[in-house]
Parts: structure tokens; C-alpha cells; sequence
């Protein structure tokens, strides 16, 4: 097993961790029903009913598969 | 022909991908439409696209290298008579690949691939190809268009000639034969100008 020669420095340790970033999700934004709505650029939408209830996965406007 | 994937096969060898891939595009026949990974989905679409077009050639060779592919009959079966008629009119692009969201479990992302079964509704060509074929359109008219002008314009020259020419006749009967002559070889001038302008257009 290979062991360490020295000790690391807390500024390298600080170095390797200030690169782990989040990064920003795009999405996109657009108007339903007078609602502001974000979500994720080219992928199927659930359309809900009135009480909120998922009812099938839609894209352009053309049913692609049950919920 | 479909670009070779690079990167990993799918599975644990090549071998394992060409069953799992054989196994969807069975599936994707039998069921026109089904759920899978993105990445799965997209290796899928150049192998179920070109069994497709195996399946429109429609002989005993075609079928037979599809059969190499997908061992089910009946799925090749289907696949001949049922869905390469409805594809016949289609020019390529017989799948569909809409993505779904993500999966419960392992989060990977899901897609939904689907033939195209609808029936081909040919689009207006996009704007640049159209204005492309309208300025090649338009040159080529343009200097017949001219040419025909000027014919035109001689012709009605012509004819205000000959009109020049009618009316003294009348006036002075006199001059009438050397004036019909004069109109008689207008004339044929006439019919030759309105002759080339038909030829033109």
C-alpha cells in the first residue's frame, strides 16, 4: 500500500476542494396558462388536469408516453 | 450508412451489445414505440433505421440479413408487410427520439423512441433553398424577359410604321400600290416579331 511521504498542506488541501463547483442548471422559460413556467430545453413536458393530476408526458404538441 | 459508435460497447462486450441493440430494434418493431435510456436509444436509431430500409427493399436477400439481425420471424415478418408500407413514401428519419425525463432509481436519463408511422407531409423547401431557386429563376427569365421587350417595342415600331405609312394610302390612292407594298413587307415582319416573342416566352 503506498503512504504518504509527507503531510499535505491545508493549502493544497484548500486548492483541490475551491474546484469542485456546482454549475448552473440552463433552463427555459416560457408562459402556460398565464404562468411563468422553467423548465428543461428539449425534453417531454407532464400535462397535468385542472386538479393537478399528471396525465401524459407531451412534446411539440404530440402525446409521447404515459406517466 | 451509420457512423461506427465510438467509445464503449454497451453491455459487457461487443457481443453483448449486438444482442442488447437486436433485442430493442425487435421490440421497437413489435411495439412501434418504446421506453429506454438515451443512450440506448440513440445507438438504436441506425440499426432499426437500416433494417428499415432492408425492410422496404423487401426481397429474399434483404430479408434474410435482417433475419441475421433479429432472429424472430414474426417480428420480421410484421416488419416487411406491415411497417415498410407505411414508411414506403419516406425519405429516411424513420424513428423518433424524445426525451423523457429522468429514471427513478439511478437517475439515468430516459427517451422515448417511436417509428414514424404518420404519413409524409412534405414541407415548404427552407428559406435559403427557396430564395437560392428564386434568384436562379429570376436570372433566367430576365434576359428573355428583356429580349422579348425589345421585340416588342420593334414590333410596335414596326407597326407605327405601317400605320404612317396606311394613312397617306388612304389620302392619296395614288401611291396605293407602292404603299401596299410597303405594307405587305411590314406585315410579314409583324408576324415574324410576335412569332419570336412566343417563342421566347
Amino acid at each position: 500500500m503506498a503512504v504518504p511521504k509527507r503531510k499535505q498542506s491545508r493549502a493544497n488541501t484548500s486548492a483541490r476542494r475551491s474546484q469542485w463547483k456546482a454549475a448552473p442548471v440552463h433552463l427555459v422559460k416560457s408562459v402556460e396558462n398565464g404562468r411563468t413556467v422553467y423548465s428543461l430545453p428539449h425534453r417531454a413536458k407532464v400535462v397535468e388536469d385542472s386538479a393537478g393530476t399528471p396525465l401524459y408526458l407531451e412534446y411539440k404538441g404530440r402525446k409521447v408516453a404515459d406517466v | 450508412m451509420p457512423k461506427p459508435t465510438k467509445g464503449p460497447r454497451l453491455g459487457g462486450g461487443p457481443a453483448h451489445e449486438r444482442l442488447l441493440l437486436a433485442n430493442l430494434a425487435a421490440a421497437l418493431f413489435t411495439h412501434k414505440s418504446i421506453q429506454t435510456t438515451e443512450t440506448k436509444a440513440k445507438r438504436l436509431r441506425p440499426l432499426a433505421e437500416r433494417l428499415i430500409t432492408f425492410a422496404k427493399r423487401g426481397d429474399l436477400h434483404a430479408r434474410r440479413r435482417v433475419l441475421s439481425v433479429i432472429t424472430d420471424k414474426g417480428v420480421v415478418h410484421e416488419l416487411f408487410t406491415v411497417i415498410a408500407p407505411q414508411v414506403a413514401e419516406r425519405e429516411g428519419g424513420y424513428t423518433r427520439i424524445v426525451k423523457t425525463g429522468y429514471r427513478k432509481g439511478d437517475n439515468a436519463p430516459m427517451a422515448v423512441i417511436e417509428l414514424v408511422l404518420e404519413p409524409v407531409t412534405k414541407k415548404p423547401a427552407s428559406s435559403k433553398k427557396s430564395a437560392a431557386r428564386a434568384e436562379t429563376k429570376v436570372e433566367k427569365p430576365k434576359p428573355a424577359a428583356e429580349k422579348a421587350e425589345e421585340a416588342a417595342d420593334e414590333a410596335a415600331e414596326d407597326a407605327v410604321e405601317s400605320i404612317e405609312v396606311e394613312l397617306p394610302a388612304e389620302e392619296a390612292p395614288a401611291e396605293e400600290a407602292a404603299v401596299e407594298e410597303a405594307a405587305v413587307e411590314d406585315a410579314p415582319v409583324e408576324d415574324e416579331a410576335p412569332a419570336e416573342d412566343a417563342e421566347k416566352e
